[in-house]
């Protein structure tokens, strides 16, 4: 719906031999963590182990396993989430970041047990920012 | 009904609009809430004010006592008046299973509470609740003073069987906080012009283009399909056919948008559930260079709703913006409120466009619960 905005241009920061983007919802209304089913960060056509990306949304952290039974923190279509994962870059240097997202649409019923999902991709290059532990 | 209803004169919808026109707008940052109601007001979209709460209200459907009154004294201040609620029936929120009937009530009478502590008359409502759960939500709306109108999107249309089976348990249940809202994407007339444009931006040949137009217009011939198996047909034959034409990843885009967004049905099917219409969203998907809308036939729908003495309100629901990020959403929707008031005057009647007006004329029009929503 709104894939183009996906990755916010500019957001990409590293911190040790982690890498960290913020994400935009590509809906139009606010999904509930339970329906964001999943995500995949590539940079520079490396990607990140899925066991090491973390969620960040409403200023607390989660694993995609934290968030599947999670109906009581949302993503707001005007908020920023940050997608991070185990990605050792370059700081200073220009990137390809690539993310993929699949959500769950939850009014949108398909059949007698399930929902609508969609999945999402975006890709933007960028500068890397180097963050330091506070 | 109908006839009753001519009998008195014709109808004076109110003008109005949602602020899902406006999405990549708010999404964008460009305007938050309060900057988008106030431009609403100041450029001419109203009076009609329908919001998505889902989209518009953080933390919706829980709505506290300061959010609720700053958001009311906003509207006031700036001249708007509040229709319709757009809530949603988050069936499937639980990644591992549907909600039951008792948790879908229960996650319905939050929103209807939330929409009556916002001050909005109706609940704008979606296809998945069915009839049972319809009947069950009547007495909530009645204690609530909020009328349901749920919504008839493509693709399905009035004269589909699973809208027909609602308004044959409205009917039964009888009460006159049980309606619909009409959804002008369900009676299109052509694939939208600009939305063939962003394909051709996309690199679609022409003559691609021109057999997705083809397609569609068949289905047009065909009228509405039948049922669910034949809809699912029709969205084979688009994924098909960008397939054969070396464009298979256009094909999902096809299928969506013409099944989902351009429903083929005819202006006057809208007659088998006219009585029951609440509220309208005024679909459309662009202004074209003679400043008419077209593949959305506006003024024959306005026409239809002022023939039926329909005083609900109109809001202007712009959908090109999933598609055309070239021109300003705020021009098209000025143009097409344009055509529904001449559309209105042509037909002897006009749009209300004064708050004083539409606030009283909205009462009129809905049911109220003595003692609630005050």
């Amino acid at each position: 719906m709104i894939p183009d905005r996906i990755i916010e241009q500019g957001t990409l920061t590293t911190r040790g031999a982690r890498a960290a983007v913020e994400v935009r919802i590509p809906w139009y209304r606010a999904l509930p963590a339970s329906c964001i089913a999943g995500a995949g960060l590539t940079i520079d056509g490396v990607a990140a182990p899925t066991e090491s990306l973390r969620w960040q949304m409403n200023g607390r952290e989660f694993t995609f396993a934290d968030m599947v039974d999670n109906t009581d923190e949302w993503w707001f279509p005007v908020d920023s989430a940050v997608l991070s994962g185990d990605l050792d870059i370059d700081p200073d240097a220009e990137h390809e970041v690539s993310v993929d997202l699949t959500l769950y649409i939850p009014y949108i019923v398909i059949s007698d047990s399930e929902v609508l999902h969609i999945e999402e991709h975006d890709t933007k290059t960028m500068t890397a920012r180097q963050e330091v532990a506070a | 009904m109908t006839a009753l209803r001519q009998a008195q004169g014709p109808g004076t919808p109110i003008q109005g609009v949602t602020l899902y026109s406006f999405t990549r707008a708010f999404h964008g940052r460009e305007y938050d809430l309060e900057g988008l109601i106030r431009k609403v007001a100041a450029d001419g979209y109203g009076p009609g004010l329908e919001i998505i709460g889902f989209s518009s209200f953080r933390g919706f459907p829980d709505v506290d006592d300061a959010f609720a009154g700053w958001f009311r004294d906003l509207v006031d201040e700036v001249g708007l008046v509040t229709t319709s609620l757009a809530v949603n029936a988050d069936i499937g929120i639980h990644r591992d299973r549907l909600l039951n009937q008792d948790e879908l009530i229960a996650y319905m009478r939050r929103q209807i509470a939330a929409a009556a502590k916002l001050g909005f008359p109706i609940a704008r409502v979606q296809i998945s609740i069915e009839p049972d759960s319809m009947e069950a939500l009547a007495p909530i709306a009645e204690e609530y003073g909020v009328t349901l109108a749920l919504e008839v999107h493509a693709d399905q249309y009035a004269s589909h069987p699973r809208i027909l089976a609602l308004r044959d348990r409205y009917e039964k249940v009888g009460s006159p906080f049980l309606g619909f809202t009409m959804d002008w994407g369900a009676t299109v007339s052509g694939f939208a012009p600009s939305l063939i444009e962003a394909y051709r931006r996309r690199g679609a040949s022409e003559e691609l283009l021109g057999k997705v137009v083809d397609l569609w217009d068949e289905f047009y011939q065909q009228g509405p399909p039948a049922d669910q198996a034949d809809h699912g047909q029709r969205f084979g034959r688009f994924i098909g056919l960008a397939a054969q034409n070396g464009r298979p990843d256009l094909g999902i885009d096809f299928g969506i948008n013409g099944t989902g967004l351009f429903g083929p049905a005819r202006v006057d099917d809208w007659l088998e559930i006219m009585p029951w219409v609440k509220h309208v969203h005024g679909k459309f998907f662009g202004i074209d260079e003679n400043g008419e809308e077209p593949s959305v036939p506006v003024r024959d729908l306005v026409k239809l709703l002022v023939e039926n003495g329909y005083n609900g309100a109109i809001s202007s629901e712009y959908e090109g913006w999933h598609w055309n990020h070239w021109q300003s959403p705020f021009d098209i929707i000025a143009g097409e409120q344009a055509v529904q008031r001449s559309a209105a005057e042509n037909a002897g009647s006009r749009m209300t466009t004064d708050a004083a007006a539409a606030r009283t004329q909205l009462a009129a029009w809905l049911p109220r619960t003595e003692g609630a929503n005050a």
